[in-house]
């Protein structure tokens, strides 16, 4: 049975951060709240004050599957988003690291 | 080079003060989101998956080392130390914060530099030939004009809320290099029976999801009525391009709904009123900024060839990167080089803050100062004698830039794609670094020869699909990734869009695919003079599609 998360864009570093369950933007996917279809409610709730906060931006709602005790969005592009670019780095090798919140970066609803 | 004047001066100080006040009262939570996101992307911030992406106009890819030095100094102190070169010859940086945003302005305007126009419904960076002003096959040099068209275009208030982005390129060549027919608006220059230099006016032409070939509008716009009649075009888009649909609001619908006759006698109706007027260009004020790109002074040269097969037995690389990534230049003695920005493996287009700095260096050392960015991704020292040749390659090897590539398999076009970009519906950049590692093999690439591959992570073409002579299409299909292939573009004169030839490929296979197309052309061509795109003219589509599906 799947499930929906939330997720958007920090406003001052653009990070993707998702909604926890103690109402507070992080930067985990694994921390995300996880919303059952039952709480649709709930989830509009966070939402809208979310919006209203505008310190979240390009908020969207994602489905999510969990995998042995792990959220895995179902779309590639949410799972991208969720780790970093995949791309290894023109001259070293390593993949391009994910952006991280700033320390003025900490949003709660 | 062209530069600012007190008008150009003030305006970008302007904007970039404006735009310094919109930010922090965006983080104070004065303006909403709603409001601040036009005003951003009016200064070419964006927001993409992983964070904000500041597109900052090149005009017509032409920069000073001074210039690039001060982009190498922005991806290092305000980014991750590089920096991404686009097809509109523009550069990105995928990870800048919002809050340093206007001293990034800052800097770029203390080197008269901008983001302003990369983004919106308006007048987009003007590109052209990256060999403009150097190259031997040059009627005119198209920079005095572009820079013309940068000042006319830069917050055109009649023009900066079109129905949709509007781009312009321009050669002086008869060969072009700056893909004029695939553009809103292409400029070439041509010559009159009268022996008079003018410009051919090609439109209605673009990529995206219809892609199309631009229409000869008009076959010779004497230089003083240019600005009249691009004017004319303007004005007719502007009043009758479609604003109810965004994928049908570019000038290519109009002109492809309305027909070429009819678009024609509009804008020739409009030039019949401006013509004449304010827009007429002064001979006087184009001889004052065509001496902004007056050639260098050339110091004369001695030596005026180089024995390339004598320096390849000498050193295989050198040989190759003289014999792809050298071009011809209109001054005995002289050649334009073309520093490779795709690296076996690489991300394409991309720089590291080090390697600006090396090429920043090495322009002034030996182009006269100048550098240019190549719509295809790569850079240019415009002005390089041929007795430096082997201190640049020597310089670019130690900065691992030295790829004797250009316009070979592994030199593609590709767009960031889902790695980054909101929009993309597949990647890009692991396609392409897969197909570079296939191919590294330098002796493989030069059997294959002249082979454009191009790659764009969705139907909005940033990669240029449409006109590789194999083009790569990245969409979404069941969750997953699926690349379509396309046959037979070309981005030049000799302009064809190429067409998608069968069912798509997984990811891990697009290279495999690539390889049987490849070596079917091998196998089929009449000689290693006939290139990919001219064996597949010669024999169509479909054996090429049975060599990379199999008999039906």
């Amino acid at each position: 049975m799947s499930k929906e998360i939330l997720t958007g864009n920090e406003l001052t570093s653009g990070a993707a951060v998702y909604l926890s369950a103690t109402g507070e933007w992080v930067e985990p996917l694994q921390s995300a709240r996880l919303f059952s279809k039952e709480e649709v409610a709930e989830r509009d709730a966070a939402l809208a004050a979310t919006k209203a906060g505008g310190r979240v931006i390009s908020l969207e709602i994602e489905e999510v599957d969990e995998v042995d005790g792990q959220i895995v969005p179902k779309r590639l592009r949410e799972r991208i988003r969720a780790a970093g670019p995949t791309a290894p780095l023109t001259l070293n090798g390593q993949a391009y690291d994910r952006q991280h919140l700033g320390e003025d970066g900490h949003v709660s609803i | 080079m062209y530069r600012y004047d007190e008008f150009d001066a003030a305006f970008v100080a302007g904007r970039t003060a404006q735009f310094a006040d919109q930010v922090k009262r965006r983080l104070s939570g004065e303006l909403t989101e709603d409001q601040f996101r036009p005003l951003r992307l009016m200064n070419g911030l964006y927001l993409q998956l992983h964070a904000y992406m500041l597109r900052v106009a090149v005009p017509y890819g032409t920069l000073s080392s001074r210039q690039m030095r001060k982009l190498a100094h922005i991806a290092r102190v305000y980014d991750r130390g590089y920096g991404h070169f686009t097809t509109r010859q523009n550069i990105q940086y995928n990870w800048p914060k919002l809050k340093d945003i206007p001293v990034i302005l800052d800097e770029l305007a203390s080197v008269e530099m901008h983001a302003i126009q990369t983004s919106g419904n308006c007048i987009r960076n003007v590109t052209t030939d990256q060999f403009a002003g150097a190259a031997a096959d040059e009627i005119i040099d198209p920079r005095p004009v572009a820079e013309i068209l940068r000042q006319w275009s830069s917050l055109h208030p009649e023009f900066s809320y079109l129905p949709r982005k509007f781009k312009i390129a321009i050669t002086g060549a008869s060969h072009d290099r700056a893909a004029i027919r695939f553009h809103d608006i292409g400029l070439q220059a041509a010559v009159n029976a009268a022996g008079e230099i003018g410009w051919e006016v090609w439109v209605g032409g673009g990529l995206g999801r219809t892609p199309m070939i631009a229409k000869l509008i008009n076959s010779f716009v004497p230089n003083e009525h240019l600005l009249a009649y691009l004017e004319s075009i303007m004005r007719v888009y502007n009043r009758y391009g479609r604003r109810d649909n965004k994928y049908k609001a570019r000038i290519k619908i109009l002109v492809h709904e309305e027909g070429l006759e009819t678009i024609k006698g509009q804008v020739e109706a409009e030039f019949a009123e401006v013509r004449g007027g304010v827009l007429t260009l002064p001979s006087e004020e184009v001889d004052r900024i065509s001496a902004y790109f007056a050639l260098p002074d050339f110091a004369p040269q001695s030596l005026t060839k180089i024995d390339v097969a004598y320096e390849s037995i000498l050193d295989a690389a050198y040989g190759r990167w003289l014999d792809n990534n050298i071009n011809a230049h209109a001054q005995p003695g002289y050649a334009s080089v073309t520093v490779s920005l795709k690296p076996v493996g690489g991300a394409p287009g991309d720089a590291t803050h080090t390697q600006m700095e090396v090429v920043a260096d090495l322009a002034e050392k030996y182009s006269y100062d100048e550098l240019r960015v190549t719509h295809e991704q790569n850079l240019v020292l415009p002005h390089v004698a041929l007795a430096d040749l082997r201190a640049v390659f020597d310089a670019l090897v130690a900065a691992e830039l030295a790829e004797g590539n250009n316009n070979l398999i592994t030199d593609m076009i590709c767009c960031p794609g889902l790695d980054f970009c909101a929009l993309a519906n597949a990647r890009s950049i692991p396609i392409a670094q897969e197909i570079s590692r296939k191919f590294a093999e330098p002796a493989r690439q030069k059997e294959i020869g002249e082979l454009k591959i191009k790659i764009s992570g969705c139907i909005n073409a940033c990669g240029h699909h449409h006109v590789g002579h194999i083009g790569i299409l990245g969409v979404e299909k069941k969750g997953g990734e699926l690349y379509q292939i396309t046959l037979g573009g070309d981005a030049t004169e000799h302009a064809s869009v190429g067409k998608i030839i069968g069912p798509g490929f997984e990811a891990e296979n697009v290279p495999g695919a690539i390889e049987k197309l490849v070596d079917f052309y091998i196998a089929q061509r009449q000689g290693t003079d006939e290139t990919f795109i001219q064996a597949y003219r010669r024999l169509g589509e479909a054996p090429f599609k049975e060599a990379l599906y199999g008999t039906a």
